[in-house]
């Protein structure tokens, strides 16, 4: 798709020339014959008085009483001539020289215009008069060089053009700022979409041109439908959870309180079973609650969010004095559902204190994606079992040790977020070692 | 030890109950968030266990309350949803400890003992003051001697109440709230009869009377 700007762009620049060509067109044309038409009165005029200097004597000669003549017509070539003939007698203009005019033949009250070449390479434009005098008919045929005229009306016409050219490149430098700051809008829609894919808002601005809006406004409406069904969805199976729970807690109270009386056995696979439910129902809602790369939740933030997962840790474990170090930079930044990450976190650091002496050290670094490293200095699990840990379709909640329903929910986490999960043995520290990566969040 | 148990599930709140008393709890309970938060202000529980679903008002708004008020009540939450998120914003909130539901009765009675010693800066697995000791499960004190006696309810909880809290003032009065839940009759005269029976156990000279304002477990 090209871009609007340079479809827009060349529409107008292609229109604006057209209507530039036409009113060139029109303007010059309209002067021409206004020139003509002026000059044509004007020789009209001159022809009058040419009229009025000419006479018949007694032997019908035609006689001319100069004085009353415009000097034009006495310099010889000056582009003013005339012509006075009646029955073979010819008057001519001193300007003339050794030049002849032709002339049309012309009854009286007949006037005829014409165009010809004149001396000294002029264009004349010649109107001959027809008139009758003392019972004599006489034609007046006069003239003028046009060139004079032709030659401003040309300079006025390269004025035009040369004017037309400047308007029309600063209309052009106009049209292309105009529609720049038009598009603009656009351009910000397009960063705010940016954004809101790295999770920086939550919804895009609206203020917006009207045409602008309604697409704006979908998109918002549509990102708070998505928000809301992750809400209510987060919401209907934690209510779900808390009506299973409930019974279940009961139940295993009346498990413990009954142990002496009921039977070894049924005691055994009740409690078995109260405990196989208790933790299918924490991983399948846990998974169902993922958030995954949908986008709408709140986003984890490593500089608030962690120090506050860890506080909570170090007090779920302040029998046992862990301490908790942190190794990350100040700028490190990934975005992701904050529940989805205080789970996933919060899973390994769990897992990492229970078997911990008193270190656990935790080391992320985001590069497009995010690796975070969890270490403890526990026993570390010996590496037949983490072969076992690494294989493809092992449950995790049903190897031995403790190593249960936490990484068991990690690792569909990170099946969710298509990353890896390695487990293996802490140099530093000596004992379990996990290493997570998960991708950087696609659009 | 005056407890409250905040839970709105009937059959949960009665079996927990039952065990809390022979675990030697003074036990009362709130089935919503409202009257939790109100009892939870009245300063006569030494802990809480607070369920985060209860209805009215969330146990989380009812502890964030506690705290801005600055009461610092030691508080156990009970929640069902089990999720991260949800004890990360609990221990924002103030929670001392966390259980997910379901529990073993066992779990919640030594989180309480942990958290009782703590907040008396007891830390250990038993009460151990000047050279007694309280056994916590079985309601016995050893003396000196190492002959471990049997207690009944009353003398449990009035002995580990006044080991919690060595060489301090407790008047009858406050030994009366702490040690009767909101049910039982109240006579503080009846306190004198069991710190006569405390004493005869572990001499006399180990609890001191301050006439007109109560007794002093001597620590040394």
């Amino acid at each position: 798709m090209r871009s609007l700007q340079s479809r827009l762009g060349s529409g107008l620049i292609l229109s604006l020339i057209a209507v530039f060509s036409v009113l060139w067109l029109l303007v010059s044309s309209g002067i021409q014959s206004l020139a003509d038409e002026y000059i044509a009165s004007r020789l009209r005029h001159d022809a009058e008085m040419l009229l009025s200097t000419v006479n018949f004597d007694a032997n019908g000669n035609l006689v001319q009483d100069e004085t009353g003549i415009d000097l034009v017509y006495t310099k010889p070539f000056s582009g003013h001539y005339y012509l006075i003939t009646s029955a073979g007698q010819v008057i001519s203009s001193r300007s003339l020289w050794d030049h002849s005019l032709s002339h049309a033949e012309v009854s009286t009250g007949q006037i005829i215009r014409s165009y010809q070449d004149g001396p000294d390479k002029q264009l004349l434009l010649v109107i001959d008069n027809g008139f009758s005098k003392q019972g004599r008919s006489l034609s007046v045929t006069v003239a003028e060089d046009l060139n004079p005229v032709i030659q401003s009306i040309s300079q006025f016409q390269s004025h035009f053009a040369m004017t037309a050219l400047g308007l029309l490149f600063l209309l052009v430098i106009l049209q292309a700022f105009i529609l720049h700051h038009s598009l603009r809008s656009l351009a910000r829609v397009r960063s705010e979409l940016k954004q809101l894919q790295q999770g920086k808002i939550e919804q895009l601005g609206t203020d917006l041109p009207t045409e602008l809006q309604p697409l704006v406004s979908e998109v918002n409406h549509l990102l708070n439908i998505m928000t809301q069904q992750l809400h209510r969805s987060r919401d209907v199976l934690g209510d779900l959870a808390h009506a299973i729970k409930k019974p279940l807690t009961v139940m295993q109270q009346l498990t413990d309180k009954h142990r002496d009386t009921m039977p070894a056995e049924l005691q055994e696979t009740l409690a078995k079973q109260i405990i196989a439910i208790n933790r299918l129902t924490d991983r399948i809602l846990k998974r169902a609650r993922l958030a995954g790369h949908h986008h709408g939740g709140v986003r984890f933030s490593l500089a608030q969010d962690l120090p506050d997962l860890i506080n909570a840790v170090e007090i779920m474990y302040s029998e046992k004095s862990i301490s908790i170090q942190v190794e990350m930079d100040k700028e490190t930044d990934y975005q992701i559902d904050r529940e989805d990450m205080l789970e996933l976190l919060g899973n390994l650091l769990d897992n990492a204190c229970k078997w911990a002496n008193s270190i656990v050290k935790i080391s992320i670094r985001a590069k497009s994606g995010i690796s975070i490293c969890i270490e403890d200095d526990g026993p570390g699990a010996d590496p037949e079992m983490l072969q076992q840990l690494d294989k493809r379709g092992v449950r995790l909640d049903e190897t031995k040790q403790g190593y249960g329903l936490g990484l068991a929910i990690v690792s569909d986490m990170i099946r969710e977020y298509q990353g890896s999960l390695v487990f293996g043995r802490s140099e530093k520290l000596g004992g379990f070692r996990v290493d997570v990566t998960l991708p950087a969040g696609e659009g | 030890m005056r407890l409250l148990l905040a839970e709105d599930d009937d059959a949960l709140a009665a079996g927990l109950k039952k065990e809390l008393i022979a675990a030697g709890y003074a036990v009362d309970t709130a089935d919503n968030g409202v009257e939790a938060e109100y009892l939870g202000n009245e300063s006569i529980y030494d802990v809480v266990v607070l369920d985060l679903g209860l209805p009215r008002r969330s146990g989380l708004e009812v502890l964030r309350n506690w705290r801005s008020n600055g009461n610092a009540l030691p508080v156990i939450v009970l929640t069902a949803r089990n999720a991260w998120h949800e004890r990360v914003e609990g221990f924002k909130a103030g929670a001392d400890d966390y259980l997910g539901k379901p529990f073993h009765a066992e779990e919640l009675l030594a989180r309480l003992t942990a958290l009782l010693h703590r907040t008396s800066h007891m830390p250990g697995g038993t009460l151990t003051v000047s050279d007694l000791l309280l056994d916590e499960e079985r309601q016995t004190v050893t003396t000196p001697d190492g002959e471990a006696h049997r207690l009944t309810g009353t003398e449990f909880r009035l002995l580990r109440y006044m080991l919690l809290h060595p060489g301090k003032v407790l008047s009858k009065s406050l030994l009366t709230e702490h040690i009767y839940n909101m049910d039982s009759d109240k006579d503080s005269n009846v306190i004198e009869v069991y710190i006569r029976r405390l004493r005869q156990l572990l001499g006399s000279d180990r609890i001191k009377t301050l006439r007109g304002q109560g007794y002093v477990f001597r620590d040394s």
